[in-house]
Parts: C-alpha cells; structure tokens; sequence
C-alpha cells in the first residue's frame, strides 16, 4: 500500500509535533568527549590576527595560542599579577624604565622563519607604536638587542605596569619579523609564521580550528586540539553547553543567575573578573545632542537600578566610570541621579520638544533588554527614542571615521569595553587622538590628555588614584555618559575541564585543563 | 444581455457570448445561480475544517482589532519587579523579562500579524494580479521578460533577501511589509498569468476584440473577473505563510524594532528564557499555529467548494 502524506496530514501533525516541543523538557547536560578535543565559542570570526590592527576579544585567544609572549597572567587568590611564560628565561625590571629579558632556547618559527630572536621581540614591540594599539606602548622608548636571544625594553617614562597590562595582553605578542617582510607589514586572517603549541586554520562563519603544532617543543597543553564554533547568540551557545556539544561557553546574566542557584549535574561556573565597563554613549557633535542641558537629562532620565535588576538579573555590579571594581582610581558614586523632573527640567530649559533619537546595540538579550528599559526611561521624559540592534560587524565600526561615514549619524549608543588590571588602559581610549577611533563620543579636553599622561608616570597609589577620579569626572561632566555596569565574564564549563581566562575575559586555551 | 452571465467562471463551462439558448430563461438562470450558492454554503457549514478556520480566523481579526480594549494592560509598560511572573489570575500568560504582561502583548501582536497579512497580501494580489494580467495578454517580449523577473525574484530565499535588505536598511515593520509583497508577487502573477492566457482566446474575448474594446477594458471587465476567484483563495492560503514569515524574521531581530510586540518576538524572548519561563514560548507559540491553521484550513474549504476539481483525495 502506497501511503500518501497530504497537506492537510502535514499541517496536523506539524502542529501536534509543535504544540509537543512546547512542552518544557529539561535536559541534563551530558559532555562528549570526541577524543582530545576541547570546544569552545566563539562569538563571531576572527578578522584580523595582527596585534596591531586587531578588534581584540577572541583575536586575543588566537594569538595566545599561536604567537610567543613574553609574559603571562598568575592569579594569586582574588587578584591578579604576571609571571613569565615559557618563552623566556628571564624577564626583570632592572629599574623603573629597563625591562631585561632572555628569550627561551629552541624555539622556532613554523615556515622554516628559523629561530625565534630579540630581534624580533624588537621588530614586535615598536611597530606597535605606529598601530591601533598605540596606547598600550605609550611609555616604550625602544627595545634594544643585546644578543641573540637577550635584550632590554627601555621605556621614555617610569611605568610600573607595562608587564601587566602590554606584555601580557594581545599587544604583546611577538611576530617574526622575517615572516612579517614577506607578508608585506600586515597580516589578517593568517599567521605569516606561529611558535606555540597550536597552528591555526578557520571557516569564516563556522569555525576556528588549533590543532597540535608539530615544531613545538613546549610544553605540551591538555588538549591536542581546540575547535572554536562561532556562535553569534550567547543564548543558542548557553543550549549547545547544556546539550554537550561545547565543553565551556560564556554565559549571561539570566543563566548565571540560574546556575547560582541550582547548578546542574557535571558543570561549574568560572568567573575571570568585572574588568568590563559599560555605559550609554551620546555624540557631543551630533547636532540634535550638541547642547549639553539635553545630554545631561538623558543621563538623569536613565534609571540604571531597573536596568540592573532587568536585564542583568541583579548579577553586575553598578558602575560609576569606566575604571572597574578593585582597581585604583574606581568612583564610589556618579554625580549625576536618576531624576526624570531634572531631565524634564533640563529639556524644557533647552527648548527641546518631541525630541527623537536612535539607541544603537548590539543584538543580544541584555542589551536589547537594556535598550527597552532606557526606550521606557527616555519616553517617560518625553524623549521618542528608536532601538536599531545592530551584529558585530557593523556595530564595531560605526563610529570609527576610517570605516565609513556611520558616525556621523551616530546619536546614542551602549557600549561596552573589557580593560586590564590597570587604570590606564581604560582611559587611553577617551583621549584627543582617539576621537574619531574609540573615542566616539567624540568630545576633547586638554585637562584629561594631561592627567592622561600624569597617571601613566604616576607611581604613587595616592596621586594615581586622584588622577583617575578627576578623569572620570571630566569624562561625566561632558554629559555624553551613563555608566551603567561592570559585568563579570563567566563561563559555564564541564567540571571535566578548568578553565583559563584573563582579567579581561579572553580565554587561553593553551592553559586549560582536565578535570 | 449582461457581459457577466456569458463569462465563464471557474468549474461552469464558457456561454457563448451571442445570447442565451432560446429555451433558457433569465429568472431559470436566477434561480440555478441561487440554488449553487445556497448548495456552497451548506457545503461549507458542514465542513468542519471551514468552520473551524472561519472561528479562528473571526477569532484572529477580532482579537487584533480590538486588542486595546481586550489587553488588561499597556503592551508596553514596565513592571520589573514582576518581571517572569507565571501565569497568575492577574497576568494570564504570566509576564516577560520586564514584567511586562504577555497576554496583552500578544493581542497587540496580533496587529502586527493583521497589519502585515492584510496589507502585504493584497498590495502582492493587486500587483500580481496586474502584472500576470498583463503577461497574459501582452505582446509575446513582454510576457517573456515579465516571466524572467517572476522568476528571478522568486529564486531569492525570503530569509536571505531579509538579511541583505535589512543589513541596509536597518530592521523594520515596512522592511518586512516590503519582503512579503515582493516575494508574494510573481506567485499571484503566475497564476494570474496563466488563467488569462487561458481566457484570451475564448469566443467571448475574441468577441470582446473585434468590436473594437480596449486591452484596459477587456482586462478590467472580462479577464479579472474571471481569474481574481482563484486568486483570492490563493491569498487566503497565503496569509498563514505570509504571518509565519513575519514571525521569523521578528525572531531573527529582522522584523519589527523594539518595543513593538510581536509574536515573532515574544517568541524570542521566550525562547532566550526558556528554562525559567517556558510560558512565554508557549504563550507565542498557540496563536500563531491557531491562526496559521484557521487560514489553511478555511483556505482549503472555500477551494474544496469553489474549486472541485481540486477538492477531495489530495
């Protein structure tokens, strides 16, 4: 008998099958083990690997893996210090401006590039000075080769953590000059030549594979190979963990709320730190936000409490600037408050009426949440606001000039930054010179610039501390901010695995563990 | 004579367009008229799959239409701390991630669903109809290069088109309406195509013709009549897709922009919390199967009765 399936039959059972994966069914996480292989997520591809030139985020992971540097995060209980990696056999400040290091025997450069010299360490370093990155060697003078494999980072100015927060952060990274010359200066999605424990291959859109370099003569890692799955949606990686399909993911603030209540069976929760911040930007030159009676009602309208509580569960911790819980120079309150008759007050002493703007986020669950409680926030002061949720690609470049002409229509926005253990680095990016590149609220003050350079010479915790306060001040005093949180990177993770992450949230692969 | 009673209709064979047989009278002709759609009507009162779509589609409409006085509460107002409150006597649904009341918010999204159905499906059946009328009755080039682009634009995805157009347009309420007309388009005009290149050559368009009527007032007056029968039964099938359609893209973030609710988007957030408020997905999940199924299935009866040779044994 011929079975015929029909329209209708088709429609029925689709709709029985439907109205039954409704049902609520709760799995139980169950990990597989495909061999040696660690897998992870990704939120999006790696586009550009150079240091120089790089996004940051998973690019980081990438070069961690793949490229040699010359020092490492340690965790010593809850804080944070260097200690060198496995690539050097020595790395001291001999004084407050000379970095003594002595790169590690036998180390080579995959592509026949030979071995792995002060030169290049030298070639690495100072071509930093031209790039993206710029800040991160603002206090390097030069590296200056003493032999083979020794050398001296000699800095300009005194500062005590260019370990920290240059050497063992992605800026770091040593290339090899002789791959670089063939390559032309400038690398994207391929390395010219790597020296690590693991060679990198990816699919655009599908993912980033490291498989065991074979020229490593390190240590070996725990894993013989990491596959790196892009996932753009935090929630859909959040389903794959819990299905077994990854074996670490980070996860959002609902779930991280739900594990810390009722943890499943098989699964931990690792937290690397709250080094990110984040806040709504405004465009001080946008015409419709010049005034800055009307960029301090927005800031006065915004109830941050409520975006807490829904759209982060009451998981993060309230901000007050961008330099971030435990490190030197963090505000204790802002000095502006939620007050919608001041907002009201501040738009009718402007003049403004029906005023309309446009929020762009990007388009994940607590930011959209965020976007609709401020859209809530804003309307009850009479301000129409629009929410255009945007994917990573276009939100990244939006306000920087070299990438097109979006930031000139740019209004509002929520952002968010990760930074390293030190107050400088988050600064660096709301400088002069930054306007039209991060510094997309696009405001200068000669003020700022000047404690910009104070605090990296500052070595007095004290003076440091004021320096970054004052800065803060002057940042939340131009009205184009509404600091909103620090939100801690956590990962959910197999307790067959243990988890390695910066400060900053960037995970090393290469440092994972069984569990 | 009336032009209208010598028309075929769809299922009655073609009258000559001279004059009726001398043994037929008007008030006979009257009377079988009324007979047959006395006949459809008991047809479709006992089909239970149309009753059954015409309840959920009345249902559909009027929930849409008179959702602000139906929803207990703004769509849109905030109550964080009762933020994914289950089903209570005071939130039927039980609310979303910020307390707002997802009962209310599906009737407003049924709006959305309305909007787009109504608007997208008949500005596609208007131009559909007009262009396929026209290839049908044009000259041979012009039939040719209206196929081509029928076919071009029936070769993009709907979902790949959405992403490209919405990647420059940014997400919107008119982006879908856009998608929907434009992908809906060359299905109408195919069909309409091919039924009017059936009727051109009929005894009464040839008729028509020769004494001298306009190809506008042949197709206004002779052809549409004829082919616009089948084509709103096709767009009665097309709703359900076209509201799913809209659904999806609101799912993926390309539809319409917060805080207007929908049900492509409260099935999202839905899904984002899945494991702590499943209400929410089921919530946005029943009235977009139940008024999938009451257009599909009263789509289905109204062909059945109107299209027999289409009817049984599908």
């Amino acid at each position: 008998m011929i079975q015929t399936t029909t329209r209708r039959g088709f429609l029925g059972t689709t709709a029985a099958l439907g109205a039954l994966g409704l049902a609520p069914g709760w799995t139980t996480a169950a990990f597989a083990q495909p061999g040696n292989t660690l897998r992870l997520r990704i939120d999006r591809d790696n586009n550009v690997l150079d240091p120089g030139f790089m996004t940051g985020g998973t690019e980081i992971e990438a070069q961690k893996q793949c490229l040699p540097f010359l020092a490492q995060y340690a965790r010593d209980g809850e804080t944070f210090t260097w200690e060198p990696t496995y690539f050097v056999t020595k790395l001291e400040q001999r004084d407050a401006t000379h970095i003594d290091f002595e790169l590690a025997e036998g180390l080579v450069w995959s592509g026949g590039y030979g071995a792995v010299t002060a030169s290049d360490v030298k070639y690495s370093y100072e071509r930093m000075k031209d790039s993206d990155w710029s800040g991160y060697f603002e206090a390097l003078d030069h590296v200056e080769v003493t032999g083979e494999r020794t050398g001296t980072i000699v800095l300009s100015k005194p500062f005590a953590p260019f370990i920290m927060i240059t050497l063992c952060h992605g800026p770091g990274a040593v290339l090899s000059e002789k791959a670089m010359a063939d390559v032309g200066g400038k690398f994207t999605t391929k390395f010219p030549a790597v020296c690590g424990p693991y060679t990198y291959d990816a699919t655009p859109g599908q993912r980033a594979v490291f498989s065991a370099n074979p020229e490593w003569t390190g240590p070996k890692p725990a894993f013989d190979r990491v596959e790196c799955n892009v996932i753009t949606e935090v929630k859909a990686a959040e389903l794959a963990f819990e299905a077994g399909e990854l074996d670490c993911t980070s996860v959002g603030a609902d779930t991280l709320a739900r594990y810390t209540k009722d943890m499943p069976e098989g699964t931990g929760i690792a937290v690397a730190g709250e080094l990110q911040y984040m806040w709504m930007g405004m465009n001080t030159e946008h015409p419709k936000l010049q005034d800055i009676r009307v960029r301090q009602a927005i800031q006065h309208a915004v109830d941050v409490d409520t975006i807490l509580q829904g759209a982060y569960s009451g998981t993060t911790a309230k901000s007050h600037g961008i330099i971030c819980p435990g490190l030197t120079g963090q505000r204790d309150s802002a000095g502006y408050s939620y007050d919608p008759a001041k907002a009201r007050a501040l738009l009718e002493e402007a003049g403004v009426s029906g005023l309309e703007l446009t929020l762009r986020t990007l388009n994940n669950q607590e930011r959209m949440l965020t976007a609709q409680i401020i859209q809530a926030n804003l309307a009850a002061v009479g301000i129409t606001l629009n929410v255009l949720p945007l994917d990573g690609g276009p939100f990244w470049e939006m306000g920087q000039e070299s990438k097109g002409d979006t930031w000139k229509e740019l209004e509002l926005w929520l952002m968010r930054f990760g930074t390293t253990p030190d107050p400088y680095e988050a600064t660096q990016w709301f400088t002069s010179n930054q306007v039209g590149v991060w510094n997309w609220e696009r405001w200068t003050d000669e003020e700022f610039d000047r404690l910009y350079d104070e605090g990296v010479n500052e070595t007095d915790q004290q003076k440091r501390h004021d320096i970054y306060v004052r800065m803060q001040e002057i940042m939340e005093n131009t009205g184009a901010y509404v600091w909103i949180n620090h939100e801690p990177e956590a990962f959910g993770h197999s307790t067959d695995v243990t988890v390695n992450a910066a400060p900053s949230g960037e995970l090393n692969y290469r440092r994972f563990g069984m569990g | 004579m009336s032009e209208n009673r010598s028309e075929p209709v769809t299922g009655i064979p073609a009258v000559d367009a001279s004059g009726l047989p001398d043994h037929v009278t008007e008030t006979e002709i009257r009377e079988s008229a009324a007979r047959e759609r006395r006949e459809k009507l008991r047809s479709f009162l006992t089909n239970w799959q149309g009753l059954t779509g015409l309840i959920l589609v009345t249902a559909f409409f009027a929930s849409a239409i008179f959702a602000s006085w139906l929803a207990p509460y703004d769509p849109n107002a905030l109550d964080v701390p009762a933020r994914l409150s289950g089903p209570t006597l005071d939130h039927l649904a039980g609310t979303d991630q910020l307390g707002r009341d997802t009962l209310s918010r599906i009737l407003y999204g049924g709006r959305v669903a309305l909007k787009i159905a109504a608007i997208g499906v008949s500005v596609a059946l208007t131009i559909g109809l007009t262009l396929g009328m026209i290839a049908g009755f044009g000259p041979r080039w012009l039939d040719s290069l209206l196929l081509l682009i029928f076919d071009t634009v029936r070769s993009f995805p709907t979902i790949v088109l959405a992403l490209a157009t919405v990647a420059l347009t940014g997400p919107s309420l008119t982006v879908v309406l856009a998608i929907v007309i434009i992908t809906s388009i060359p299905q109408y005009a195919r069909v309409a195509r091919t039924a009017t290149l059936t009727l051109r050559n009929t005894d009464f368009i040839l008729a028509e013709r020769s004494l001298g009527a306009s190809m506008t007032r042949t197709l206004l007056h002779h052809v549409m009549p004829n082919v616009v029968g089948p084509l709103l039964i096709l767009a009665a099938m097309d709703v359900p897709v076209v509201v799913t359609v809209e659904a999806g893209l609101s799912f993926l973030g390309l539809g319409v922009t917060p805080p207007t609710a929908s049900w492509g988007t409260i099935l999202n957030e839905g899904y984002l919390v899945i494991r702590d408020a499943p209400w929410m997905v089921i919530a946005g999940g029943i009235p977009l199967i139940l008024t999938t199924l009451g257009f599909t299935f009263l789509g289905e009866a109204l062909r059945d009765i109107f299209d027999p040779r289409m009817g049984k044994g599908r």
